[in-house]
C-alpha cells in the first residue's frame, strides 16, 4: 500500500511580478518503507512538494493522500495534529529550539503529544544513543557541531516512530564525513523500522543512498527511477 | 499539562536569552510598581487619617439629630427623646459604640479674650472610642462623669485666651428662651489634637452640667454611633434609624461631611487613574520588548509550528513570557515598596507644610498605609492590562506561516 | 553631517514599529505632563486669587504677634489715617483699614458667636470681594454707620432679615465690656460656608466706638493687581510705616501660610509622579537603543573595519535618539496643546471634585492654563532624559572590536 499519494498537484508563487510554477500537475505515489530522494535545481519545486506532502503548505489544486487519508482539505489545526503525530521533519538549518538542550528538543514533540514524563525521558535517551549522541544529552544547540545538531533533529523526527520522515536538504550545512554518517543513520533507521524517508536535496552524496530517485525541473517530474541504494 | 510545562520552560528560558533587555524591562516594571504602591500607601495613609480624624470630630459614623439641627445647630433643636430614654434604648441594641451628647455654640471668655467654640456636654465613659482625643494624653485630667463641672479646652484656645490649668473662664451660651446663660468654669484639662483647628473649635464639659446651665432638663442635641469600618456604615445606620423613630434625622458621615465623603471617592478614583497611567507608560516598553522578542524568533516559532505545535500554544508561550516578566517585576516592585514604606510607618514629618496639610484636613505627620486592597489593585491592574497589551504581539506570532517563517533568510 | 543625519533617520525606520512604540511612550508622557502642569498651575493661580481676593488681600500691616494670637490689644494705631496716607502716597485705592473682634451677636430669639469686622465702606470693596457678594439689601453706607452686614447662614441661624437689630456683646481693646446695637442692612452669600456662618461687618467708626479702639484698627489690607508686584509693594509700604511702632507687613504667603504650603505639598507629590513618568520613558528609550545597537553589531563591525572611527558610531546612535526624541517632543507638544486647549475651553470635572474644590475656593469645573512654560517644561525634560538614556548604548560602541563584531550573529 502506498503511504503517500499525490494527484495532479499545482502550486504557483509570485516572485516580484513573475509567476513561478513550483508544482505543475505533479502526481506521485510512494510506498511504505520507501527511501526516496527528490532532486531538482534551486527553484525546481522539491521543497514545495515536500511541504505539500508534510501538510505544511496547501497546493492550489490537486490532492494529497497520506496513508489513505486526504490531507489537503484539512484545517490548520488538523494539519498541526497530523504533523505532530504522523510525520517527522528534518530541516536544512534552524532545526532545533535554541533554549532547549538536546534531550529537551527530542522530548519537545513527545510533550506536545502528551507522552508521560518517565516514558519520554527513557525514549529520548534511547533515541539519542541510537543516533550516536550518548553523553551530549544536556548540551544546548549552540554547544554542538552542525552534524550533531542534525542528529538531534533526526532523533526528534523519529522518536515517536512516525511512518514518514521528511528531510529538506538535511546535509546542506555538513561536511562530507558528517553527511555520510547522517545518511548511514537514515538508511539504518529505514531498514530497521521500515520508516518511509523522503529527502529533498541536490547533494549527490545523498542521492547515492536513495533507492528511488525523482528528479524535478520547473515544477514537473522529469525522471523517476529505482536504483540500488548504498 | 505537559504542553503547559514545556511552554513555561520555553518562556522562562527565552526571557533570559536577552538578559540585558529583560533586566532593563524588569527595572522599569519594578520602578513603576514601586511608584504605584508607594504613592498609593502615602495617599491612603493621608486620606485614612483625614477621614478618621474627620469622623471622630463629627463625631462617629452615624449621627441622629433634630431635623432642623443641621441647618441651625442651636439649643432650640434638640432630640425629642430624653437622654435617659435614649441611653436605655441604645443599651439594649446591637450597637456597640454610641453616645448621646449636648452640643451648642458658646463663647468662652478669659479676663483677656473671648472666643467662640462648640461646647460639648458628654458622658466621658461613653465617648472613649468616639472622640478624637485620648483621655490619658490630656494635660491635667479629662472629665470624670456627666456631673463634672470642669471644662477641658484645646491647648491653642487656652493660649489665645491666655488662660491655663486651674484658671477660670466664663462660658456664655443661649438658652431655648434666648436668654444668655453664663457660668464660670474651672479649666481642668488641656488637650492636643492632630489638627490645630480642633484645639480651637471644641471645648468639653459634663453633660448634666451643661444641661443644667442651658436649662434643657434631660434633653440632648445628638446621638453619635461608631463602628468597625468607616467604608461600610449601613448596618449602624439602619439600626440607629430604626431605634430613633420618626421625627429624627439619622445621617451617615459621608452625608454629613460632603468634603470627607467626596475625598474618599476622589482619592479612590485618583489612585486607580495613577495606577493605569503608570501602567500605560510601562506598556510601551513591554509591547516593544515582546515585539522584538517575537521578531527575533520568527524561525524558531516557524519550526515549532512546523513540528505540529498549535498556534494557540505559540500564543500561550508569548503570553506566559510576558506574564512571567510582569510577575517578576511585580514581586520586585512590591518588595521594594514594602522595604521603603516599612521604615516610614512610624510617620513622616510634614510639619514644614503643616498648615497646608491642615487646609486639606490632614495632619502634619503622615503615616503611610499599605493595604492589601490597594496592593492587590495595583497588581491586578498590571497583570490584567499587561495581558491585554501582550495579546497583539502574541497573536501575531501565532499567525506566522511556518513555511515562510522557517525559510526566512534574515531575522 | 548631512550623511550622518540621513543615515540616522533611515536607521530609525528599519524597525518602524519599534520606533513608533518608543516615540509613543514619549508622546504619551509629554501630553500628560503638558496637561497636568497646565492644570496644576491653572488651579494654583485660581486658588490664590480666589482665596486672597475674598478677604486677605496681598499684604497686611499688623501689630507684631497679631497674626498668631489676634488679640484685641494688638492694634495698628490710627489705622484709618494710615490707610489714607498709604492710599495717597502709593496712588492706589486698593488699601483699607480693618478692625476685628470675636463677639456674641443676639437677635430677638437667637445668639451666635461671630467674628465682627470694622471696615471702611468706601475702600473695603477694593480689597475684598465680600462687599460685592451682598445678595440682599445693601452694603454699609458710611464710615460711621451703626449698621451691620452678615453672612447668609448667620442671618438664617440668627433668624434676622433686613432692618432687624442685632445686639453685639464682647470685650473692648482695654478688656472692658463692649456692646452695640446695629441694624442689619445687608446679607452676603460667598458660597464659602465658614464665612457665611461666622462673619459680620460693620463700619470702622461704629466698631472703634463700641470697642474703645481710640482710632486704632487691627490691620491695613493692601491689594496688588498682580502677584508679581507684591514684593515691590511690600517694600514701598514698609518704607512708609510710622517709626517706633514696631508694626510689620505680612505678605500673602505668610498670612495664608496654609495656602502656600498646600501648594508646596501638592507640587512635591506632583513632582514625584512626573519624575516616575520621565524615568519610565528613559527606560523605554534605553531598551530600544540598546537593542538597536546590539542587533547591528555585525554591521557596525563592517564599517569599523572599513575605517570609521568608533566615536562617530556613538554619535550616530545619539543622533538617532535625538531624532526620535525630537519627534516625540514635537508630536507630544502638538497633541498636548490640543488636548489641554480643549479642556481649558470646556473645563474638566470629576465626580466628587465639586465638593473638594469648594473647600479650596475653586469652582467645580477646572480649567488648565496653557503657558509657554507649562507647555515646554515637560517635553524638554523628557528629551534630556531620552538623550541621557542613549549614552550607555553609545558608549558600548567604543569598546567594539571590528573582527569580533563581524563574527557576531
Amino acid at each position: 500500500m502506498s503511504t503517500v499519494r499525490c494527484v495532479d498537484l499545482c502550486k504557483t508563487y509570485l516572485q516580484g511580478d513573475r509567476e513561478i510554477k513550483a508544482l505543475d500537475h505533479v502526481s506521485i505515489e510512494i510506498d511504505e518503507g520507501g527511501f526516496v530522494c527528490l532532486s531538482a535545481p534551486s527553484g525546481g519545486g522539491k521543497t514545495t512538494l515536500l511541504n505539500a506532502i508534510g501538510g505544511l503548505d496547501r497546493p492550489d489544486s490537486g490532492e494529497v493522500w497520506l496513508a489513505g487519508e486526504r490531507i489537503d482539505t484539512l484545517s490548520k489545526g488538523e494539519l498541526a495534529d497530523l504533523r505532530l503525530h504522523r510525520i517527522g521533519f528534518v530541516f536544512q538549518a534552524y532545526n532545533l529550539i535554541p533554549v532547549l538542550s538536546a534531550r529537551e528538543n527530542v522530548e519537545f514533540v513527545m510533550q506536545l503529544q502528551g507522552v508521560p514524563a518517565s516514558d519520554r525521558r527513557a525514549r529520548s535517551l534511547d533515541i539519542l544513543a541510537e543516533v550516536g549522541l550518548e553523553g551530549l544529552e544536556n548540551r544546548r544547540p549552540a554547544e554542538m557541531s552542525g552534524g550533531q545538531q542534525q542528529r538531534v533533529a533526526v532523533a526528534r523526527a523519529i522518536v515517536s516512530r512516525p511512518a514518514l520522515v521528511l528531510a529538506d536538504e538535511p546535509t546542506a550545512n555538513l561536511d562530507s564525513k558528517s553527511a555520510d554518517s547522517l545518511m548511514g543513520l537514515f538508511t539504518s533507521l529505514n531498514r530497521r523500522h521500515n520508516t518511509t524517508f523522503i529527502m529533498a536535496t541536490h547533494d549527490e552524496r545523498v542521492m547515492a543512498y536513495a533507492r528511488r530517485r525523482v528528479h524535478m525541473l520547473d515544477g514537473r517530474i522529469v525522471e523517476d527511477r529505482l536504483q540500488d541504494g548504498r | 499539562m505537559d504542553t503547559l510545562t514545556v511552554l513555561f520552560r520555553l518562556a522562562w528560558r527565552n526571557l533570559w536569552r536577552n538578559r540585558r533587555r529583560t533586566i532593563i524591562m524588569l527595572g522599569a516594571i519594578c520602578l513603576g510598581v514601586w511608584a504605584m504602591v508607594f504613592l498609593t500607601a502615602l495617599t491612603r495613609g493621608m486620606v485614612d487619617d483625614m477621614i478618621e480624624d474627620g469622623i471622630s470630630a463629627l463625631p462617629g459614623y452615624v449621627q441622629a439629630h433634630h431635623p432642623d439641627y443641621r441647618d441651625d445647630p442651636s439649643v432650640s433643636n434638640l432630640l425629642p427623646q430624653s437622654a435617659s430614654a435614649i441611653d436605655e434604648t441604645l443599651a439594649g441594641s446591637a450597637l456597640r459604640s454610641w453616645a448621646a451628647r449636648v452640643r451648642v455654640p458658646a463663647m468662652v471668655s478669659s479676663e483677656r479674650e473671648t472666643r467662640g467654640v462648640q461646647l460639648i456636654g458628654l458622658v466621658p465613659a461613653r465617648e472613649r472610642d468616639l472622640i478624637f482625643l485620648d483621655y490619658e494624653a490630656v494635660e491635667g485630667r479629662f472629665l470624670e462623669g456627666p456631673e463634672d463641672g470642669g471644662i477641658v479646652l484645646g491647648r491653642k484656645l487656652a493660649e489665645t485666651l491666655e488662660t491655663g490649668l486651674g484658671k477660670r473662664v466664663v462660658v456664655m451660651s443661649q438658652t431655648p428662651g434666648n436668654d444668655i446663660a453664663d457660668r464660670g468654669f474651672r479649666v481642668v484639662g488641656l488637650f492636643d489634637a492632630e489638627l490645630e483647628a480642633y484645639e480651637e473649635a471644641y471645648a468639653f464639659t459634663g453633660r448634666t452640667t451643661l444641661q443644667n446651665l442651658l436649662g434643657i432638663g434631660d434633653r440632648v442635641s445628638e446621638v453619635v454611633v461608631g463602628g468597625d469600618d468607616y467604608r461600610d456604615v449601613d448596618a449602624e445606620f439602619a439600626e440607629l434609624a430604626g431605634l430613633m423613630g420618626d421625627g429624627v434625622e439619622v445621617k451617615r458621615w459621608m452625608d454629613l461631611d460632603s468634603y470627607l465623603g467626596a475625598m474618599l471617592d476622589v482619592m479612590d478614583g485618583f489612585l486607580l487613574v495613577w495606577v493605569v497611567v503608570i501602567f500605560l507608560a510601562l506598556s510601551f516598553g513591554l509591547v516593544n520588548t515582546l515585539v522584538m522578542a517575537v521578531f527575533e524568533r520568527v524561525r524558531e516559532i516557524g519550526l515549532m509550528l512546523a513540528l505540529g505545535m498549535k498556534p494557540i500554544s505559540v500564543l500561550g508561550q508569548i503570553l506566559i513570557e510576558s506574564m512571567l516578566l510582569l510577575a517578576m517585576g511585580l514581586a520586585l516592585g512590591n518588595g521594594l515598596a514594602w522595604l521603603t514604606i516599612h521604615p516610614l510607618e512610624s510617620g513622616i514629618d510634614l510639619s514644614i507644610v503643616g498648615e497646608g496639610m491642615e487646609m486639606y484636613g490632614a495632619a502634619s505627620t503622615l503615616y503611610p498605609k499599605l493595604t492589601a486592597h490597594d496592593v492587590l489593585l495595583a497588581n491586578v491592574v498590571v497583570l490584567a492590562l499587561g495581558f491585554l497589551a501582550s495579546l497583539s504581539p502574541a497573536w501575531r506570532a501565532s499567525r506566522y506561516d511556518p513555511v515562510e517563517a522557517i525559510t526566512r533568510v534574515d531575522g | 553631517m548631512g550623511l550622518t543625519l540621513r543615515l540616522a533617520w533611515r536607521n530609525l525606520w528599519r524597525q518602524p514599529r519599534r520606533t513608533w512604540l518608543t516615540t509613543s511612550a514619549m508622546v504619551f508622557s509629554n501630553v500628560l505632563l503638558i496637561f497636568l502642569i497646565s492644570l496644576q498651575f491653572g488651579m494654583y493661580g485660581m486658588m490664590i486669587d480666589n482665596t486672597l481676593s475674598l478677604m486677605t488681600g496681598h499684604l497686611q500691616v499688623q501689630a507684631p504677634g497679631y497674626r498668631e494670637a489676634q488679640k484685641m490689644r494688638q492694634v495698628v494705631p490710627d489705622a484709618g489715617e494710615m490707610a489714607a496716607t498709604l492710599r495717597a502716597e502709593l496712588g492706589s485705592e486698593r488699601i483699607a483699614a480693618r478692625a476685628s473682634a470675636f463677639v456674641l451677636a443676639s437677635s430677638e430669639d437667637r445668639t451666635q458667636g461671630v467674628q465682627l469686622l470694622g471696615v471702611e465702606p468706601d475702600f473695603e470693596p477694593r480689597v475684598s470681594t465680600l462687599p460685592g457678594l451682598v445678595r440682599e439689601g445693601r452694603y454699609l453706607a458710611d464710615p460711621q454707620a451703626q449698621e451691620i452686614v452678615v453672612g447668609r447662614v448667620l442671618a438664617r441661624n440668627l433668624r434676622v432679615g433686613i432692618g432687624d437689630e442685632l445686639t453685639i456683646l464682647g470685650s473692648g481693646r482695654d478688656g472692658s465690656f463692649a456692646a452695640a446695637i446695629l441694624v442689619v442692612v445687608g446679607i452676603f452669600d460667598s458660597g464659602v460656608s465658614d464665612l457665611d456662618r461666622s462673619i459680620a461687618m460693620t463700619s470702622l467708626g461704629a466698631f472703634q466706638e463700641a470697642f474703645a479702639m481710640q482710632g486704632a484698627g487691627h490691620q491695613v489690607v493692601i491689594s496688588a493687581t498682580q502677584l508679581a508686584e507684591v514684593p515691590a509693594l511690600k517694600a514701598a509700604v514698609e518704607a512708609r510705616l510710622p517709626p517706633g511702632e514696631g508694626l510689620v507687613v505680612h505678605d500673602w504667603d505668610t498670612l495664608q501660610a496654609g495656602l502656600r504650603q498646600m501648594i508646596q505639598a501638592d507640587i512635591s507629590s506632583a513632582f514625584f509622579m512626573y519624575a516616575v513618568l520621565v524615568v519610565l520613558v528613559a527606560f523605554s528609550v534605553l531598551n530600544t537603543q540598546l537593542m538597536s545597537v546590539l542587533e547591528r553589531t555585525r554591521e557596525f563591525g563592517i564599517v569599523l573595519a572599513l575605517g570609521l572611527r568608533p566615536g562617530r558610531l556613538g554619535r550616530l546612535v545619539l543622533l538617532e535618539t535625538a531624532l526620535m526624541g525630537i519627534m516625540g517632543a514635537v508630536l507630544g507638544i502638538l497633541a498636548g496643546v490640543l488636548v489641554t486647549a480643549w479642556f481649558s475651553k470646556h473645563g474638566l470635572s470629576y465626580p466628587g471634585l465639586e465638593e473638594l474644590a469648594a473647600s479650596f475656593n475653586l469652582p467645580g469645573r477646572m480649567y488648565p492654563r496653557l503657558t509657554l512654560w507649562s507647555v515646554l517644561t515637560g517635553p524638554l525634560v523628557v528629551l534630556v532624559f531620552t538623550l541621557l538614556a542613549a549614552v550607555y548604548p553609545a558608549l558600548r560602541l567604543r569598546r567594539l572590536e571590528p573582527v569580533e563584531a563581524m563574527r557576531a550573529a
